[in-house]
């Protein structure tokens, strides 16, 4: 996608075309909701894994997941007179934009991997193109978010690889958890051209589009699977990694980034909202 | 299967100090071995932190002899 050579500095929402304000938002609470959720089922993690160091490892992955749902919401705040407590205490379950893989439970282990490292990297990924961003304040709030990923990213990778590795059994696991997440994030990514995500690159709010993105993403998660032997239902043609899977677009909602009206399951969101809580509350 | 490896933690806190042996940790690579670093030894804001496989280490002394040819 052409951008023009004299790129707009925002430091705030203003000066952007509505069109534009409207799909930052969308794109920072789809962000948000998915590092929530990340965050609740590394918490949930902090107990089971295969051993210590691992458990302490996710108790920390949670920990700077529900910082940069801070970062992010700090920004919808500030930027779009959003109320984080609404966001997260009373929003319907069809109204998160999460990947839908976090929908459910998470209750293997491979599937724990397979959101560590598939999921994950997603949102990192996404992340990443607005590094440079033309929006200064998230700009201004990514560097520290992407520095905490760099050890989400090694995490993930390192127990793909190690699983794998181990046994025919286990690398089948982490094949199947692996395949089922990444049809969930490719639906996240959405059609290759939403108007919605048009807007955000003319504005240099991102620096690609989002199936540049989407193919940079395959790249490292197919390079890697392939030289594992995982088979994760991709197909490399001309130097690029894509889907087996094929969309109908029609009915994707670029607010929840979803095909179909669906969302968290209630009780995880009983679990992780705090409103529940309130009457303790100290002020 | 990378087998799990036992590796050693060094970090300090200022560049002024030497390198201290904060612990150590089990993991099946050297990535896993840096994340798990980081995220078990984060008590202080470290300057530097590195990990060393076990099997690297060479011993200088064995069961308390002086380490002198012949030991």
């Amino acid at each position: 996608m052409k951008k023009s050579t004299t790129q707009t500095i925002f430091e705030s929402t203003e000066g952007m075309t509505p069109e534009c304000k409207e799909a930052l938002r969308y794109l920072l609470l789809a962000c948000a909701d998915t590092k929530l959720l990340l965050g609740y089922h590394y918490g949930e993690w902090t107990f089971g894994p295969p051993e210590i160091e691992a458990a302490v490892a996710f108790c920390s992955l949670c920990q700077s997941e529900l910082g940069h749902v801070r970062l992010l919401h700090a920004l919808l705040t500030k930027h779009y007179k959003d109320d984080p407590e609404k966001l997260v205490e009373s929003a319907k379950p069809e109204e998160f934009a999460n990947i839908s893989y976090l929908d459910n439970e998470i209750k293997s282990w491979p599937d724990i991997v397979a959101v560590n490292y598939v999921v994950d990297l997603a949102v990192t990924t996404l992340l990443l193109s607005m590094r440079n961003s033309s929006f200064k304040p998230l700009h201004m709030s990514l560097e520290k978010m992407l520095e905490e990923e760099r050890y989400h990213i090694h995490h993930g990778q390192g127990w793909f690889r190690t699983l794998s590795k181990k046994s025919a059994e286990t690398k089948q696991a982490i094949q199947k958890s692996a395949q089922n997440a990444l049809v969930k994030v490719v639906e996240w990514f959405g059609p290759p051209d939403s108007e919605y995500d048009r807007v955000l690159v003319q504005a240099g709010i991102k620096s690609e589009s989002s199936s540049e993105i989407l193919d940079k993403y395959l790249s490292e998660l197919g390079n890697l699977a392939a030289s594992l032997g995982v088979d994760l239902g991709l197909s490399k043609a001309n130097g690029t990694w894509r889907l087996n899977t094929t969309f109908e677009w029609d009915s994707w909602d670029p607010k929840t980034r979803r095909l179909t009206k669906t969302g968290p399951d209630p009780e995880i969101l009983y679990h992780l909202r705090g409103s529940k809580n309130k009457v303790f509350k100290l002020s | 299967m990378d087998q799990d490896q036992v590796y050693e933690v060094f970090a300090r806190k200022t560049h002024q100090e030497t390198l201290q042996h904060v612990g150590s940790l089990n993991a099946s690579d050297d990535e896993l071995a840096k994340v798990y670093a980081w995220t078990m030894y984060d008590e202080e804001k470290w300057v530097e932190m590195c990990v060393i496989p076990r099997k690297s280490v060479i011993q200088v002394t064995h069961d308390s002899k002086i380490p002198l040819w012949g030991n």
